[in-house]
């Protein structure tokens, strides 16, 4: 397995090599026949789970961003997803806005709100940082369920589906091409923020805030910084959620179990890694779906998973991995290097 | 709505006996959080625990009352030492807030939250319970009426946090629990069993969540999923209060339930945990010290 | 002294492990395989295909799926329909949109059911709605009260309860003409108290003239009324109208004696005054308190005491409230629809066949069972066809505690169009 992998990353580094995007456009190219080879293969409800999934994709990788890279423990990220959904909704509803505006609108909304859940973390580390944005996640979540314009109880219902012209997105193989090319195109960036300048600083902060201060990074900027590239991921993957057929918001999605669902697969993918986010959303998606008749013990389950996985392996299925193949690829080296002798 | 006095007097009178118990489950808080460097997360679910636990024993095993309460804080404390030692232990070992192992707690703190309430769900269901003693008719001060309920509440609550505060101030036993919450190493040195007291000052906190969950059981019903709430206010508590302080959790208590109760009567009702959540943030944000807490850890 | 280099342990080890490693991944990747293409045949011929999705964990949400669980075990050993099994799988939605929709396409798209039973919370059943519409599978709804469900047009929905907009004008009629019309409301965030403290608000203005006294927003599990009660007490009310779930109810019952507002002001309840946690939560505070609801347990005729009786003795419910009645009346509609209708139960008649539920359905017509009126529906996606269900029955509480009892004061068929 570890030698299938080694063997796909050598591939990928190659093709990389010739030209860096080389290797997403042929990981989109793979994967666009999806929905067709499940529908016909297997049957349509898996193209169903395949963009809930990418969606928890676009939330993990963006909570990963200012969890695992940058440190910052925030519990509240649910909050932001609730705002681009609900922004991008009430925009299409109340003024018949095509989703091509009202997302990026929605997005940008809650790249801001992503500021002001980043400000208590300017001043706050550990778990004062995690209790003042789980506050501000509850709020948010708190604040739509009382105000009418928002939904309330009832929720927002009949969000229209996008649409090109004739063409409506109101089916799930439709859908998947909008969510697929996003969680995509997310991937990708979170990586080039990784290997940029940005990326170090973040893990400068991460490991060491007062080092990186001393190193001339202004810790404040970046952190902010670091709140407002996640919050834009949630924006995104909130419109995405919002006009998603049936189209029906409700305070409910967006509770503290679901928050608790994407910090499972940040966990389980493991923190920090990249790949982490996507594998730990992918697992936990499959794993929701196929214990549906376990639903007594989900969250039993769930939540033993979490301290287990805390507790024994910290890093992650993502660093597990990621361990295996350093190894591998150090014997190998030494292979090498001591040859024949 | 007139100005009324009378009513106002009420509020603040709900908001303290409500915040008396928010100040119990604040003091367990703070003293995880002294004693291990933690936040713990799953307090909540504790709390629900004691309430279960007290339930049982005073419907199913007739057991009276006031037994109940101290059967329900034993059995909570002894159940918060077994999670301590088997889960916790390796994690605060590898520290506190920073590394990854820091934000491990928090996370463990939430899986195993996550996974208490399933367990109580398992064992007694869904429904919400009724828990009522016959304590006679609610008290009447002037036109406002309050049920024993109340009273007896903050009455046990002042007595329990009376009891720890002797316990701690002027016994030996209370003496090492201080010395271990205000520096590990050094009272490892002066020869205190370090690793027991973590688990002793654990399982008082659980006790004490346990006996809020006992009294607050007769003023609303006992159900699995009362234990999310409570954490939060109790967090919005020990944080006004100061995290680390004994005496700051109860005020801090008594503050949140009197800002809240105001807040809902005289601004919205229906947002009225957002209120506690303000506090809690616009306390962290200007003075996360809180009122007597110890410095806070702040950076860069 | 010679460094030892980590070649020297662990050159064997780890190519003998990938390999072992790659044959155990190849293992379970074809065994995930088959487990999925296993799942897409499952969707064989001959069997009918029900998929429930309620909210399971709730007080009595378990209850009431194992009976219409049961039920069906029943007809199944019955000899089926027609000579017909019926495959019926149960699911729970956390009363969350997200999950209801989908387990609503899990059971459509992946099971391949015939009909959709769902779901008791109308913030679930309203998103369901759609995707039924859309997928043209039959929804027959067992629980929501919310209006709107039956107003979106859908074709494919039918309502087994009796919907929030019957019960408002019934609870206003006589709140208005025997309590007064000086009334306050305690309105809870969850979607079917919403559009009942509406419905009651609103039948009190178009019947009475009146208008609230005092309104309350709460949370839905909101646990401390003490403020609420304390300015209604100031405001001199008729009464009381408390819209929310059950616990929640049952505690702002029991704080508004608490507050110190006396029995003559008279509590009115929301239709989840029904459910069992409110008296045995509620105690003596649940004495008087009357609301509307589709089913009484102190219904006389034989039908009801047997199913008392059936319900008490099976699962332990002292007395079945409308839900219980509900789910049962929609496993017997649903069995006669089935009977009627004209099935051919091959993996290529799917789509026929839902139509010829979807049509069967639509023909039933009087039916009289638990409900306290008859059920009829009609094939026009309109209101007045899509809520089969039109009698309400206005139900006091007389003792509260585990062992309440009720009694009713009134039933009313009203007409179908009414409050639209």
């Amino acid at each position: 397995m570890i030698g299938f992998l080694s063997a796909v990353e050598g591939f990928f580094t190659g093709l990389s090599r010739v030209h860096r995007l080389l290797p997403w456009i042929l990981a989109y190219l793979l994967l666009l026949p999806l929905p067709y080879l499940l529908k016909h293969g297997i049957n349509e409800y898996y193209v169903d789970l395949a963009n809930r999934a990418c969606l928890f994709i676009l939330l993990s990788v963006g909570l990963n961003i200012v969890k695992g890279f940058c440190g910052q423990v925030t519990v509240g990220h649910i909050g932001l997803y609730a705002i681009g959904a609900v922004s991008s909704a009430l925009l299409a509803l109340n003024y018949n806005l095509p989703f091509w505006v009202s997302a990026p609108i929605a997005v940008i909304i809650t790249g801001l709100a992503g500021i002001l859940v980043g400000l208590p973390s300017v001043r706050l580390e550990g778990a004062y940082l995690a209790l003042a944005t789980l506050g501000l996640g509850e709020s948010v979540r708190i604040m739509i369920a009382v105000t009418p314009a928002l939904g309330s109880s009832t929720g927002l219902m009949m969000i229209p589906e996008p649409s090109i012209g004739e063409f409506i997105f109101d089916n799930f193989e439709s859908y998947y091409y909008l969510v697929m090319t996003c969680a995509l195109i997310g991937i990708y960036l979170s990586f080039a923020i990784l290997k940029s300048s940005t990326g170090r600083a973040f893990q400068a902060i991460r490991e060491d805030a007062i080092a990186a201060s001393v190193a001339g990074i202004n810790v404040p900027f970046y952190k902010l910084l670091a709140f407002v590239i996640s919050a834009l991921y949630a924006g995104l993957a909130g419109a995405l959620f919002a006009h998603m057929p049936p189209g029906y918001l409700h305070h409910n999605n967006f509770t503290i179990i679901e928050m608790v669902t994407l910090l499972l697969m940040v966990v389980l993918g493991g923190i920090g890694n990249v790949w982490g986010g996507v594998i730990g959303a992918i697992v936990v998606t499959i794993i929701y779906d196929q214990t549906k008749d376990y639903y007594f013990y989900q969250p039993l389950i769930f939540g033993i998973i979490m301290v287990v996985m805390v507790v024994f392996m910290p890093h992650g299925i993502g660093g597990v991995v990621k361990q295996a193949m350093i190894k591998r690829k150090f014997i190998e080296k030494h292979e090498e290097a001591s040859g024949p002798a | 709505m007139e100005f009324d006095f009378n009513s106002l007097f009420a509020f603040i009178i709900f908001g303290i006996t409500i915040g008396v118990v928010y100040g119990m489950v604040a003091l367990g808080i703070s003293l995880i959080y002294s004693g291990l460097d933690i936040v713990h997360f799953a307090h909540g679910e504790i709390y629900m625990f004691g309430a279960f636990f007290g339930l049982v024993m005073a419907k199913d095993m007739s057991i009276p009352y006031p037994a109940a309460l101290i059967g329900a804080m034993v059995l909570a404390g002894l159940m918060g030492m077994l999670i301590e030692r088997v889960f916790y232990r390796r994690l605060t070992r590898s520290g506190g807030g920073y590394t990854v192992a820091g934000m491990g707690m928090i996370i463990c703190g939430f899986g195993m939250s996550v996974a208490l309430m399933n367990v109580a769900f398992l064992i007694w269901g869904a429904d919400a319970k009724p828990f009522s003693i016959n304590l006679g008719m609610p008290l009447q001060l002037g036109n406002i009426s309050i049920p024993q309920s109340y009273i007896i509440t903050a009455v046990i609550s002042f007595l329990l946090m009376g009891m720890l505060h002797f316990f701690l101030k002027y016994t030996k036993l209370g003496l090492a629990v201080r010395a271990v919450a205000q520096n590990k190493d050094i009272a490892y040195l002066m020869g205190i069993n370090v690793p027991v007291f973590i688990s002793l000052i654990f399982g008082l906190a659980c006790a004490l969540a346990a006996a809020a969950g006992v009294l607050i059981g007769p003023m609303q019903s006992v159900q699995v999923e009362m234990g999310y709430l409570m954490l939060m206010k109790a967090f919005a508590a020990a944080v006004v209060g100061g995290f680390g302080s004994l005496p700051g959790a109860l005020l801090g208590g008594i503050l949140v339930g009197i800002f809240e109760n105001l807040g809902a009567a005289y601004i919205s009702p229906s947002h009225k945990d957002i209120y506690a959540f303000l506090l809690l943030i616009l306390v962290l944000m200007i003075r996360p010290s809180g009122l007597f807490g110890i410095e806070a850890k702040v950076k860069a | 002294m010679k460094r030892i280099m980590p070649s020297q342990h662990k050159r064997a080890k780890p190519f003998q492990r990938s390999k072992q490693m790659k044959k155990g991944n190849k293992l379970i990747s074809v065994l995930v395989l088959a487990g999925m293409m296993l799942s897409a045949v499952s969707a064989m011929a001959g069997e009918i295909r029900i998929g429930i999705t309620m909210r399971m964990v709730s007080e009595n949400g378990q209850k009431y799926g194992q009976m219409m669980m049961d039920e069906i075990d029943l007809i199944n050993k019955g000899g089926g329909i027609n000579g017909n099994q019926i495959v019926a799988t149960l699911m729970n939605d956390e009363c969350k949109s997200d999950k209801g929709v989908a387990n609503a396409n899990k059971m459509i798209f992946q099971k391949k059911v015939h009909l959709v039973v769902g779901s008791s919370c109308s913030s679930v059943t309203l998103p369901i709605v759609d995707v039924t519409a859309k997928a043209e599978v039959p929804q027959i709804v067992p629980h929501s009260t919310n209006s709107k469900i039956t107003q979106k047009g859908s074709a494919w929905v039918f309502r087994v309860p009796v919907s929030g907009r019957f019960y408002g004008g019934v609870n206003a009629k006589y709140t208005g003409e025997n309590i007064g019309t000086r009334i306050a409301y305690i309105c809870a965030a969850d979607a079917a108290s919403q559009g009942d403290c509406e419905k009651m608000q609103g039948q009190m203005k178009s019947q009475f003239g009146a208008s609230p006294v005092y309104v309350a927003q709460v949370q839905e599990k909101e646990v401390d009324f003490r403020t609420h009660m304390q300015k209604i007490k100031t405001a001199n009310v008729d009464g009381v109208m408390i819209a929310a779930l059950a616990e929640t109810m049952a505690r702002a019952l029991v704080q508004s004696y608490e507050a110190g507002i006396g029995p003559e002001v008279r509590r009115i309840g929301s239709s989840s005054a029904s459910n069992s946690p409110v008296p045995a939560i509620a105690g003596d505070a649940a004495k008087g308190v009357f609301f509307t609801a589709a089913y009484s347990h102190s219904d006389k005729r034989p039908i009801a005491r047997l199913f008392n009786e059936m319900v008490r003795k099976r699962y332990g419910i002292h007395a079945p409230d409308h839900d219980f009645s509900q789910a049962y009346d929609l496993i017997r509609i649903v069995e006669i629809a089935l009977e009627n209708a004209d099935l051919e139960l091959t993996s290529s008649s799917l789509k026929q066949d839902r139509i010829a539920i979807r049509d069967a359905i639509a023909g039933v017509r009087n039916y009289q069972g638990l409900a306290s009126g008859p059920i009829s529906f009609c094939s026009d996606p309109a209101p007045v066809c899509r809520d089969g269900n039109r009698t309400a029955v206005l139900i006091a509480y007389t003792k509260g505690g585990e062992k309440y009892e009720l009694e009713v004061l009134a039933r009313v068929t009203m007409p179908m169009d009414f409050g639209l």
